[in-house]
């Protein structure tokens, strides 16, 4: 038979590819619970972050005897946005279903839509570095095959050389495009401001209940530490949320890649079985009307 | 008025504390040390490196805390630490072998930088040493 041997080669070939998706698979599911573990374990201290930012800053908001530092400017007093930098962050590696190409719609959409002009551009990850020089875009700051261990650096780095751009006047807001882990098999592609901060109405109206702080030494020391933290916090869980979600997504694509070669292995089963069962029911066929004859 | 204070140490790696205390205190970094009691003005200052003690049961506990912020309401101390450990989480054995280490780079240093990475290092593992009570944590 023609097609058996043909249909035999397919079988073991998806079964290889079974054998690779899933070992993928399980790499995945280890390196997410690694990331998992430290967003986790951050999301409280960057919750309590922002809270104490948010408290500090509307206290200071409402105190005209303060005269807030540069650094303090950021937070309290947004400039009209002019010109913006903006990072975007993917991954190293494909692979991982609509992870990239979520992300890098929010992308275009944020492109096509913002009136500011985005000076400086930091890319996080090879698909990121790609979609830039697709876009012909500059990035000025390229992170590619960072591990997790190396996210703290990338993290000064940013904050660091924005904290320097904004003093400067040179840019008017950060942004951060990445992938929000809602859980291992969803993710949410946002777009995150991460300074001048958003002090929406609701929290502005429950913190001016609040009796004021002292802060000491006086209030812009303690500012011009704590706005720095505050920023590479939220940056780190940024790209570990991002790291998260694209383990995750990873994956949510090799479980269903798997599962698909099973079935496709059951299907290819099923049909040389009948293609077997065929060529000996002919067999029988001529070996009986042989003797017949 | 309230007469415990929720004390909540955080780190970026790991939420380090959290329970009902009766007193606090704990290492600033411009200020010395500053003492909590329940009903307190609310504060917010930056966080030294040194040893942080509650009261609770009439107990006195200590904690580690290397840097970040402390927030401080009547009912409430929220302390934002760049690292903190309980008393349980030292190692006494690394750390000692940190100290060593940290004594020997002292020696060595040749530059302002060098000097004062190891000292920093040589305070850290004093300020250890003496949280877990060992004896060589006193000079300190």
């Amino acid at each position: 038979m023609a097609g058996l041997q043909d249909i035999r080669r397919r079988i073991r070939s998806v079964k290889n590819t079974q054998q690779v998706t899933k070992a993928m698979k399980m790499i995945s599911a280890v390196k997410l619970r690694k990331s998992q573990e430290r967003l986790v374990a951050l999301r409280p201290y960057a919750g309590k972050m922002m809270e104490v930012v948010r408290r500090v800053v509307s206290r200071i908001k409402g105190d005209s005897e303060i005269q807030p530092g540069p650094a303090a400017q950021a937070f309290l007093s947004p400039r009209e946005e002019k010109r913006i930098r903006v990072v975007l962050v993917a991954s190293d590696k494909g692979l991982c279903g609509g992870f990239n190409a979520n992300v890098l719609k929010a992308a275009n959409a944020f492109a096509a839509e913002t009136t500011a002009e985005i000076v400086h551009l930091d890319v996080v990850g090879k698909r990121a570095a790609e979609w830039a020089r697709k876009r012909n875009l500059t990035a000025a700051g390229e992170y590619l095959g960072i591990p997790l261990t190396g996210f703290q650096r990338v993290v000064t780095e940013i904050s660091e050389g924005a904290a320097a751009q904004y003093h400067a006047g040179e840019i008017d807001a950060l942004y951060v495009i990445y992938n929000y882990f809602n859980s291992p098999m969803s993710q949410t592609p946002t777009v995150f401001r991460v300074f001048p901060m958003e002090l929406d109405r609701r929290t502005e109206g429950r913190e001016a209940v609040e009796v004021s702080h002292l802060l000491e030494p006086d209030p812009n020391a303690v500012l011009e530490t704590l706005l720095p933290r505050f920023v590479e916090t939220e940056l780190l869980r940024n790209l570990l949320e991002s790291s998260a979600s694209e383990h995750g997504a990873r994956m949510a694509a090799m479980d269903k890649a798997s599962n698909n070669a099973g079935e496709m292995i059951a299907k290819l089963t099923l049909t040389m079985n009948k293609i077997r069962q065929a060529g000996i029911t002919n067999q029988i066929i001529e070996i009986v009307s042989g003797a017949n004859a | 008025m309230s007469q415990s204070i929720k004390l909540e140490v955080v780190t970026p790696e790991r939420p380090v504390f959290s329970a009902e205390v009766s007193e606090v205190q704990f290492p600033t970094a411009a200020r010395g040390y500053y003492g909590i009691l329940p009903g307190h003005t609310p504060l917010m200052t930056e966080v030294g490196d040194g040893l942080l003690y509650y009261v609770q049961d009439g107990q006195k506990h200590w904690l580690t805390v290397f840097g970040g912020f402390a927030e401080v309401g009547p009912d409430r101390v929220t302390i934002l630490a760049r690292e903190s450990e309980t008393v349980d989480m030292i190692d006494l054995e690394r750390v000692e072998a940190d100290r060593q280490r940290a004594l020997k780079l002292l020696k060595e240093a040749h530059t302002e930088h060098d000097l004062a990475s190891a000292q920093a290092a040589l305070d850290a593992s004093l300020i250890r040493l003496q949280a877990a009570g060992h004896p060589a944590g006193h000079g300190f």
